[in-house]
């Protein structure tokens, strides 16, 4: 009798062990990627990216999304080429992944993995620099994500028969809160 | 008894495991800013050079596209990971339009060669207003007035039939490219687009008050009337056509 009643609160509280220890929000956030041409230096922004992480086991594996169609470079003409360059229709989420320590400093560089889906392709991005800063509950995760229009197989656009530059950096600034 | 107290113990300790939010900012050490670590520490993740291309991303569906293959579930993210669904996006903005996108396709090749054309077009278009004072009557009441040669009149209107057929050419291309739906038009785009209420009327009316004073001069007659405008309105005409170029390449920014 003890045995079984042993083993049935052992058995309840398996799922509660194997439990998430902490999850993480996005609060708000700003992507921008830069575009560069001869003749053009062109920031296209979005802060319709929304967030998500969730810790365990002492490590922390953060998504973030955004929808392609969301970022605004002041010209819907432009914006529109953009999402079609970069198959955003047929594709129309760019998705971050990153798995973290749960236990990092409160401010300071910290290196992330990154694998980004975008335009029809997953990419890895290894060791790239973020800082941390702590504000209270808001952490601060601020960085530039190394992308180029090759990574992502996108033809680049031009102008005046001249391509844009081949690198396309997305700077990232997000603010999370533990949920 | 006793294992009675066991299993209390151990329902005791799973507690704080069943209400766990763990404040992890508060729980983390204080360090020092230049205090550095990497997750790549972690046994998890690829070590490979980046960037890695690794797959293709398989698009979500909708009634527009073709059925894709059901995917596997994906064996590298581990069970607890969040995933897009749990981000809170509707359906609308995570589903792939394999219609739109071509949709998109087309309206980038249309305005490409109404880019590309509108540019060219910018030769015939100067050729003629260089040779504009060359199939003009010269001098002033009073004195003798010399008439254009045949040659020049011929060669002027020319050019012009050329820059016009051009012209309306490049325009077809940008007014039957594909409108996107919900589209609100922003930025340099609205002024190019304003601009076209200029030079659009004046290639028409420039070519017939060309006509008109063609016809004077042919008569012996001094140009006069509306087709006296001629020249002006050829001369707002590519003002406003060249006021467009530039204003859908606005902000311009040299950076070499």
């Amino acid at each position: 009798m003890n045995r079984t009643l042993l083993l049935a609160l052992l058995l309840s509280t398996l799922p509660a062990l194997s439990q998430t220890s902490s999850q993480w929000v996005l609060e708000r956030s700003t992507l921008s990627y830069h575009m560069s041409h001869p003749m053009h230096q062109v920031d296209g922004v979005s802060h319709a990216a929304k967030g998500k992480g969730t810790c365990h086991d002492g490590q922390c594996d953060f998504l973030i999304a955004a929808p392609v169609n969301s970022f605004d470079s002041g010209d819907s003409n432009r914006d529109l080429h953009m999402v079609q360059v970069t198959r955003g229709a047929q594709f129309p989420m760019v998705i971050v992944r990153t798995r973290l320590p749960e236990a990092t400093p409160p401010s300071g560089t910290i290196f992330a993995d990154l694998e980004v889906q975008f335009a029809g392709q997953t990419v890895h991005y290894n060791h790239v620099a973020f800082q941390k800063t702590t504000n209270g509950k808001d952490v601060t995760i601020t960085g530039t994500v190394p992308a180029t229009c090759t990574d992502f197989k996108i033809d680049p656009p031009s102008f005046l028969t001249i391509p844009i530059k081949n690198e396309i950096p997305v700077r990232v600034e997000a603010t999370w809160q533990p949920m | 008894m006793q294992s009675v107290l066991i299993a209390l113990c151990a329902a005791f300790f799973s507690l704080p495991g069943l209400c766990f939010a763990q404040d992890a900012p508060a729980a983390q050490p204080a360090e020092s800013p230049t205090n550095q670590f990497s997750s790549s520490d972690s046994p998890d993740l690829p070590n490979a050079p980046e960037p890695v291309l690794q797959q293709t991303q398989t698009p979500a569906t909708n009634q527009n596209q073709q059925p894709q293959q059901p995917t596997p579930p994906d064996q590298t993210k581990p069970a607890s990971a969040p995933s897009l669904g749990d981000l809170g996006f509707t359906p609308q903005q995570t589903q792939a339009d394999a219609q739109l996108q071509a949709l998109l396709n087309k309206r980038t090749h249309m305005l490409k060669i109404h880019q590309e054309l509108g540019a060219y077009t910018l030769i015939p278009m100067a050729a003629t207003l260089i040779t504009g004072p060359m199939a003009k009557a010269k001098g002033h009441e009073g004195q003798t007035i010399t008439e254009p040669s045949q040659a020049n009149l011929d060669f002027h209107a020319a050019l012009g039939g050329v820059t016009a057929g051009m012209y309306f050419t490049t325009a077809s291309y940008a007014i039957f490219a594909p409108k996107i739906p919900g589209n609100k038009r922003r930025g340099a785009i609205r002024w190019h687009e304003a601009l076209a209420f200029i030079h659009g009327p004046g290639m028409i009316a420039t070519p017939i008050l060309g006509a008109m004073a063609f016809k004077q001069e042919q008569a012996g007659e001094k140009v006069h009337g509306l087709a006296s405008l001629h020249g002006t309105v050829a001369w707002t005409t590519i003002s406003a056509y060249g006021a467009a170029i530039v204003a859908v390449s606005w902000p311009i920014k040299f950076h070499l």
